[in-house]
C-alpha cells in the first residue's frame, strides 16, 4: 500500500527526519490560515498515487495568497493521470543548492534490503542507475544485523560529501533505513533530499510503499487499502480478498493462481479474444469468495463472457462449484459462463455446475477450454 | 533418484490440527508420505489421522527423527515457525503459507541460511516426486512418474504442465513451487543444479512469469547444464507496474517482463514453449 507524500513525511518527522514546514488542505477555504501557517513563497503539491506528478502538472507555486488559492482551486478535484485530487500538500518553497536522492528497497535475488544514495536527486532511480551510474552508490544489509550510521556516511563519503553535510545527510539516511524497517516497508524513497542555500538538508519529497502483507500489524496507519484505489472494482476486490486488476477487453476472468490466471490471459489473447480482468483468487477459495468474486465481475458492463479456470489442490473444488453455480443462479447470470476445474472432488463439482447449466470443460489443458469460450462467444 | 526428497523422507507436519494442514495431512498420506508427527502448540498427545501431535518441534524432531517440515501455519507465525525447525534439526522447510511478510521472509530466509537448512517457498505449493512422495498441496492425480524435472514460480500453473505431460505419457521425477513471492529461500537457479546433477531428471521444465529477476539469473547456469531445458513463461500480455496476483509478478521499468525472460533463456539455448500445452509437445523431441 502506496502512501500519500503528506502521511509518508509524517512518519519522516517522527523518526526525526526533516521536512519542509507545510500543510494539507481539502479546500481552498483553509488555503488562508495554512499561509499563514507555513509562510511564502509556497509550493503547492497535488496529492496523488501516481509517479510522474511534477511532469502531469500536480506541482504549482504560489507567491502570495491569491496565487495560493487559485492554484489550490485548480488542482483540488482535478485529474492527474487518472487519480481524483483530493488534497493538496502545501509547504515552503526551498532555496535549492543540491538534490540528493536517498532510497532502500528489497533486492529479490539477494533477499535482502539494499540502500541507495546518489548526489543526481530530483530524477528517478532507473534514470540515475542508466545515465550516470559512477553516480549511485548501493549496499546489500543484512536484514538482522541492521545497517549502521558509519555505513551510511561511508556511502556519503564515497560521492565526496564531508563536514556536517556528511554526517546530517549520513544520519538522515541511516534513519531512512529504520523507517523501512518499522514500517514494514517495501520502497522508503526521498527524492530529492534537499540541501538548501544556508546548508539546511530537508526531505522535499517522500515515497513510502507499505507491504499488503504486513499491514495487519502496522497499527498506526490505521489505512484502509480500498480507498486509496480509483477503481470502485479493484476497491471492491480487495473488501473480497481477491486480487484484481483491470484490463481492456471484454471477457470476464476468475483463476486460482496467479501464474493459471496469467496463462489463461495470454492464451485468450493468442487466439484473438481479450481478457477484460485479471482476478485471482489465491488458496483461500470458499463458497462466499467465489460468490462474491462472480458478483463482483457481473458489475463490469464491458464484460461479455465468463471464464472460470481452477485448481483444487489447497481450494475446495465443491465449495468453489457452489458459489459459482448459487451466483449464476441467485444473480440470473445471462452471459456465456464456462468453468474449467480440475483437482479434488472434481467429479462432484462438476455435477454441482452443470445442474444450474454452466457448461464445463473437464481437460487439463486451459487450450481446449478457451477454444470453446471462443465459439461459444462467436456462435453468440 | 530424484531431488530434495524420496520415500524415505521423514515429514513433521507444523499446523497439523488446522483446517488446512489436517486436510493435506489426510491427502499426503493416502500418497504414501512418510509423515512422522506433527504439532500445534497446546494439542500435544493428540492425532490428526493417526500423526502423533506434539507441543514443540524440538520435541516431534527427537521422538521421530523427522528431517522435513511442511508449514501449515498462519502467515503471521511462519517466520517463528521456521526458526523454531531451524533451532530444532529440521534440514528442508516447505513453507506453505501465503501471504508472509517479506520483512519475515527476509529474515527467516537469512537465519535458516546461516544453520544451512533449506527453505522452499513461502507461497509454494511444496515438492512432489510422483510415486515416492508428495509433500505439498498439490492434486496428486496430475503428476505421474518419469524424467522431466519441473521447477516452477507457480502452483497452479505447475499442476496444468504437469498434467499435460502426463497426459501424452510423460511422467516426472521431481516437481516443486520455488514460491510467488519476491523473496524465497530457494531460486530456479539452484534448482536448476539439483536437476543437471539427478541421474533420474531426463529434461528440466522452468515455469516462469513475470517479475523478478530469477529466469535471467537461471540462465546463465543453464548455458553451462548438460540436460536440455524448455520454459514458458507466464504474462506476455500482462500491463506494466501492476501486482499480478502474486508478489513478486510485477514488471517495474525495463525489468522483469516476458520479453526478457524469453530472450535471456532463449541465448542460453532454452526452448520457448509459448503455451502449457506446448511443452509437452517439445518434451517428447527430447525423451
Amino acid at each position: 500500500m502506496r502512501l500519500f507524500e503528506y502521511e509518508a513525511k509524517e512518519i519522516f518527522r517522527d523518526f526525526g527526519i526533516p521536512t519542509p514546514k507545510g500543510t494539507v488542505v481539502n479546500s481552498p477555504a483553509d488555503v488562508a490560515l495554512a499561509v499563514e501557517k507555513v509562510g511564502l513563497p509556497l509550493v503547492i503539491k497535488a496529492q496523488v498515487l501516481v509517479g510522474g506528478r511534477g511532469k502531469a502538472g500536480g506541482i504549482k507555486f504560489a507567491e502570495n495568497l491569491e496565487k495560493a488559492v487559485l492554484e489550490t482551486k485548480n488542482l483540488l478535484n482535478s485529474k492527474l493521470k487518472g487519480h481524483i485530487v483530493k488534497s493538496v500538500l502545501l509547504e515552503k518553497k526551498l532555496n535549492i543548492k543540491k538534490e540528493y536522492y536517498l532510497g532502500v528497497t528489497i533486492d529479490q535475488s539477494a533477499g535482502k534490503p539494499v540502500i541507495m544514495f546518489s548526489t543526481e536527486g530530483g530524477v528517478d532511480i532507473e534514470e540515475i542507475a542508466r545515465e550516470k551510474p559512477e553516480m549511485l552508490v548501493s549496499r546489500k544489509v543484512s536484514i538482522s544485523r541492521g545497517f549502521y550510521e558509519f555505513e551510511a556516511r561511508n556511502m556519503c563519503k564515497q560521492l565526496g560529501l564531508e563536514g556536517t553535510l556528511l554526517t546530517k545527510v549520513g544520519e538522515i539516511l541511516r534513519k531512512l533505513y529504520e523507517v523501512f524497517v518499522k514500517c514494514d516497508a517495501i520502497i522508503a524513497e526521498i527524492n530529492p533530499l534537499v540541501v538548501t542555500e544556508n546548508g539546511e538538508v530537508y526531505a522535499a519529497d517522500a515515497k513510502i510503499e507499505i507491504d499488503d502483507d504486513a499491514l495487519y500489524r502496522q497499527t498506526s496507519l490505521n489505512k484502509k487499502p480500498e480507498e486509496r484505489v480509483e477503481d470502485p472494482l479493484k476497491a471492491e476486490a480487495i473488501r473480497v480478498g481477491v486480487t484484481y486488476v483491470r484490463l481492456d477487453g471484454d471477457i470476464g476472468i476468475i483463476g486460482s493462481g496467479a501464474g493459471l490466471t496469467m496463462a489463461t490471459i495470454d492464451i485468450i489473447n493468442d487466439f484473438g479474444g481479450k481478457a477484460a480482468n485479471f482476478l485471482e483468487t489465491g488458496g483461500g477459495i470458499n463458497e462466499q469468495l467465489m460468490y462474491n468474486a462472480v458478483k463482483l465481475l457481473l458489475q463490469d458492463k464491458r464484460i461479455k463472457a465468463l471464464f472460470i479456470n481452477l485448481y483444487g489442490g489447497i481450494n475446495p473444488m465443491v465449495q468453489a462449484a457452489t458459489g459459482v453455480a448459487k451466483a449464476y443462479k441467485e444473480l440470473k447470470v445471462s452471459m456465456p459462463v464456462l468453468v474449467k476445474l480440475v483437482g479434488n472432488e472434481q467429479e462432484k463439482a462438476w455435477e454441482i455446475l452443470e445442474s444450474v447449466g454452466i457448461p464445463v470443460v473437464k481437460s487439463i489443458r486451459t487450450e481446449d477450454a478457451i477454444e470453446k469460450l471462443m465459439k461459444i462467444i462467436g456462435g453468440k | 533418484m530424484c531431488i530434495l526428497v524420496d520415500e524415505n523422507t521423514k515429514v513433521l507436519v507444523q499446523g497439523i490440527t488446522g483446517r488446512a494442514g489436517s486436510t493435506q495431512t489426510k491427502l499426503m498420506l493416502e500418497y504414501g508420505t512418510k509423515i512422522v508427527a506433527g504439532v500445534t502448540p497446546g494439542k500435544g498427545g493428540t492425532t490428526v489421522y493417526n500423526v502423533q501431535v506434539y507441543d514443540t518441534v524440538e520435541e516431534a524432531v527427537a521422538k521421530t527423527g523427522a528431517d522435513t517440515s511442511i508449514l501449515f501455519v498462519p502467515a503471521a507465525f511462519t517466520k517463528e515457525a521456521v526458526i523454531e525447525a531451524v533451532d530444532a534439526g529440521i534440514k528442508l522447510i516447505v513453507a506453505i503459507p501465503e501471504h508472509v511478510p517479506v520483512h519475515d521472509t527476509m529474515r527467516m530466509v537469512e537465519y535458516a541460511k546461516s544453520k544451512n537448512v533449506r527453505i522452499i517457498g513461502p507461497t509454494t505449493p511444496g515438492i512432489i516426486s510422483p510415486g515416492r512422495t508428495k509433500i505439498g498441496i498439490m492434486p496428486a492425480n496430475v503428476f505421474s512418474k518419469g524424467n522431466v524435472g519441473i521447477v516452477s514460480r507457480s502452483g497452479t500453473l505447475l499442476y496444468e504442465i504437469a498434467g499435460n505431460l502426463s497426459l501424452v505419457g510423460i511422467g516426472q521425477s521431481t516437481c516443486l513451487g520455488v514460491g510467488g513471492d519476491p523473496v524465497v529461500g530457494t531460486s530456479i537457479t539452484e534448482i536448476l543444479q539439483m536437476f543437471n546433477d539427478d541421474d533420474q531428471t531426463k529434461l528440466v521444465v522452468i515455469v516462469g512469469e513475470i517479475g523478478g529477476t530469477q529466469e535471467e539469473e537461471a540462465s546463465s547456469f543453464i548455458k553451462k547444464m548438460d540436460k536440455p531445458v524448455i520454459a514458458y513463461i507466464a504474462g506476455r500480455s500482462a500491463p506494466p507496474g501492476q501486482r499480478m496476483g502474486h508478489a513478486g509478478a510485477i514488471i517495474l521499468g525495463e525489468k522483469g517482463t516476458a520479453e526478457s525472460k524469453i530472450k535471456a533463456l532463449k541465448n542460453a539455448g532454452v526452448e520457448i514453449a509459448y503455451r502449457p500445452m506446448d511443452i509437452a509437445k517439445i518434451a517428447k523431441k527430447y525423451l
